[in-house]
């Protein structure tokens, strides 16, 4: 992918030095999260919050609401996944947007990064999984009831890897490219572009990784379970449209 | 000769591609928002499908996209 990096005036020094740059970036996005992880949680919860208490409880309120669709009892392991990858992913995405030099190379946008992220994804539905139907259920969901389910988890990594890669990478190939072209004005509008993705890119990865997640600890009695508990609203609603006759 | 032919592959990967996804993710938005406007209690189930469905077809662009930057790297 040596094209990713054209246009850029460092780029000689980006290439030498590019492994150094992602887990340098890596840990840099590690550390502000955990930093923000001490200040949003050593301070004085209010019973009417401010904004940004509001904020983090909407967000947890979200990855727990995920988490007991795919499993009633594994809110206190599955939420803590899914909300460290898509906090993770977000905040080396939005590394593009901070003006300095080096560190504004999303890690995301190089695909040792996104590889990185969805080995650990896939990797850790397995090991999860392992604590609801056991390492016996684990292997066996590997080759029951399709034996291609091995080549499926191969092909889940490649198509994580390769849609945040393609999508952060692309979108920093072009702000490049335009950076070229036309180097005042213009760029703010494709970075102001690029943020969309950004946004959406963790959502999907966090999406996707839960489907995989649902279907790894997917057992009959369980499924039944949460079918009763979450599906009503659709139905009733269907129901409810019906009846009014509109 | 070789010349043009890097320029055009890459280039002839892309964009049919591009397209056919466009017209795939415009019946999905389609019929997303129409079903968001007919039941806006469902609006969040929809809206979740939706944004999965696309990221599908969009890994379809990407796979192509880094075919094009491989073969574009060559040149």
């Amino acid at each position: 992918m040596a094209s990713i990096t054209v246009g850029d005036p460092l780029s000689e020094i980006v290439q030498h030095y590019l492994s150094y740059i992602i887990i340098f970036n890596f840990t840099l996005v590690a550390v502000v999260l955990v930093v923000l992880g001490i200040v949003a949680t050593h301070r004085k919860l209010e019973d009417v919050p401010d904004p940004i208490q509001n904020v983090a409880e909407f967000a947890l309120e979200w990855f727990v609401r995920r988490a007991k669709a795919i499993h009633p009892d594994g809110v206190t392991v599955i939420a803590p996944f899914l909300a460290s990858l898509f906090l993770f992913i977000l905040f080396s995405n939005l590394l593009a947007a901070v003006s300095f030099p080096l560190i504004r190379i999303p890690p995301t946008s190089y695909y040792g990064g996104t590889l990185t992220l969805a080995l650990i994804a896939v990797f850790g539905t397995t090991f999860i999984s392992v604590k609801f139907v056991g390492a016996l259920g684990a292997i066996k969901h590997l080759f029951w009831p399709n034996p291609l389910q091995l080549v499926t988890k191969i092909s889940d990594i490649l198509s994580l890897s390769l849609r945040l890669f393609g999508n952060i990478g692309g979108e920093f190939l072009v702000v490049l490219l335009v950076v070229k072209a036309a180097p005042y004005g213009i760029p703010l509008v494709i970075h102001t572009l690029g943020l969309i993705p950004a946004f959406i890119q963790p959502l999907v990865f966090t999406l996707l990784t839960s489907n995989f997640l649902a279907e790894a600890v997917h057992t009959d009695k369980k499924k039944a379970e949460v079918d009763t508990q979450t599906s009503p609203p659709f139905s009733a609603v269907a129901e409810g449209k019906g009846a009014h006759g509109s | 000769m070789k010349e043009i032919f890097l320029v055009l592959v890459p280039t002839l990967t892309i964009v049919p591609t591009a397209i056919a996804a466009a017209f795939a993710m415009r019946k999905i938005s389609y019929t997303a928002i129409e079903g968001m406007t007919r039941q806006p209690e469902a609006a969040p189930q929809l809206f979740t499908a939706m944004i999965v469905a696309m990221a599908l077809v969009e890994a379809l662009v990407i796979y192509c996209l880094v075919i094009a930057l491989m073969v574009a790297a060559k040149i």
